[in-house]
């Protein structure tokens, strides 16, 4: 992990595109128009890359493609919680309730 | 505090209210995540007023604890933040007329739920201070909330045993911010490519792969968009 004055500098740009994706409009160029086909892009922007952080993470084991790990059977479960339940705890509550049994339990 | 700005600012947060207890899982969840990678209460807390954006926040940690370039975090970042200017388009002109400093002020709090039970409301009023006082104080109030919540989580956090696996809470809460937002056909098609893409192209240097998924996803999402389009004409 970036240690120190490092880490704050990563903060501050990552607050910078709070700034300038919020104010971009509302601060530069209120009476503009976002042009139709930026519309349709960046509306697909962030799924895709939420999709881009999550799949990595639960596929694979180090480098390698592992398609049954703990990690995915558990996004599996919150997959279907979040489909079927309002309760926003229960994803969080029974996903990592099942990785830990995995991991620790079944030392899996 | 004008009559407007007061009658605009009760009607807000009255608006705003019942939607607001829905930031305290996340707020809770934004907190430990940010612990669980190694952030100190102090840097934590700064990331959170500095950043104030739960989807940056969240999607950058696993970039961060890896130590990743700069200028990739900046770009992930700057991806999951670039809904908000769709949002900051469409609810600018309410904010026509102000001063810089409010406008600055509205930029840095703009946040969904805000967004989505106010923006019409504020369009269709001719009174500037009226609108003001409707957007800013839901929006400081989603602040306060958000700042509370998240401090909640990272004290919390310190009580949890270290091997719980908590760094999973940041993918479920990515999959959580995913999944209602896949509910149409191309948006799925631009989710499944991007997570395939990334997951394929991991071996590109610089964790491009990354870049290389999202491109992939967007592109995929408007040919399915056209698809779906052309199949609804014919």
């Amino acid at each position: 992990m970036s240690e120190g004055i490092w880490l704050w500098l990563t903060i501050v740009a990552i607050g910078s595109t709070t700034i300038l994706t919020r104010g971009s409009f509302i601060l530069l160029a209120e009476k503009a128009r976002l042009p139709a086909a930026w519309h349709r892009a960046l509306r697909y922007a962030p799924a895709a890359a939420l999709a881009a952080l999550v799949a990595p993470d639960i596929l694979l084991d180090g480098d390698a493609l592992q398609p049954f790990n703990p990690k995915l059977a558990a996004a599996v479960v919150v997959l279907v919680i979040a489909l079927r339940s309002r309760n926003p705890w229960l994803p969080f509550i029974l996903g990592m309730g099942l990785l830990i049994l995995l991991r620790k339990g079944l030392g899996w | 505090m004008t009559t407007a700005f007061r009658l605009g600012a009760r009607e807000g947060w009255r608006d705003f209210l019942p939607l607001s207890v829905g930031l305290v899982p996340w707020a809770v969840v934004t907190g430990i995540a940010m612990r669980s990678i190694g952030l100190s209460p102090l840097e934590a807390m700064g990331m959170n007023v500095l950043v104030f954006a739960g989807t940056a926040q969240l999607g950058t940690l696993p970039l961060i604890a890896t130590g990743v370039p700069l200028w990739l975090i900046f770009l992930t970042a700057l991806v999951l933040n670039l809904r908000f200017v769709i949002f900051s388009a469409a609810i600018a002109p309410a904010f026509h007329g102000h001063s810089w400093a409010r406008r600055l002020s509205a930029s840095y709090l703009l946040i969904d739920g805000v967004f989505a039970i106010g923006a019409d409301k504020m369009l269709r009023s001719d009174d500037p201070e009226w609108r003001w006082g409707y957007y800013i104080a839901p929006s400081v109030w989603a602040w306060c909330l958000w700042q509370l919540f998240v401090l909640v989580g990272v004290l919390g956090a310190g009580v949890i045993p270290r091997d719980w696996s908590l760094e999973f809470m940041v993918t479920i809460a990515l999959m959580l911010m995913m999944i209602p937002m896949t509910r149409t056909r191309p948006m799925l098609v631009a989710a499944l490519a991007a997570g395939l893409g990334a997951v394929l192209l991991r071996g590109l240097p610089l964790r491009l792969g990354l870049f290389a998924g999202i491109a992939i996803g967007i592109g995929a999402g408007f040919v399915a968009e056209h698809w779906q389009q052309r199949r609804a004409n014919a």
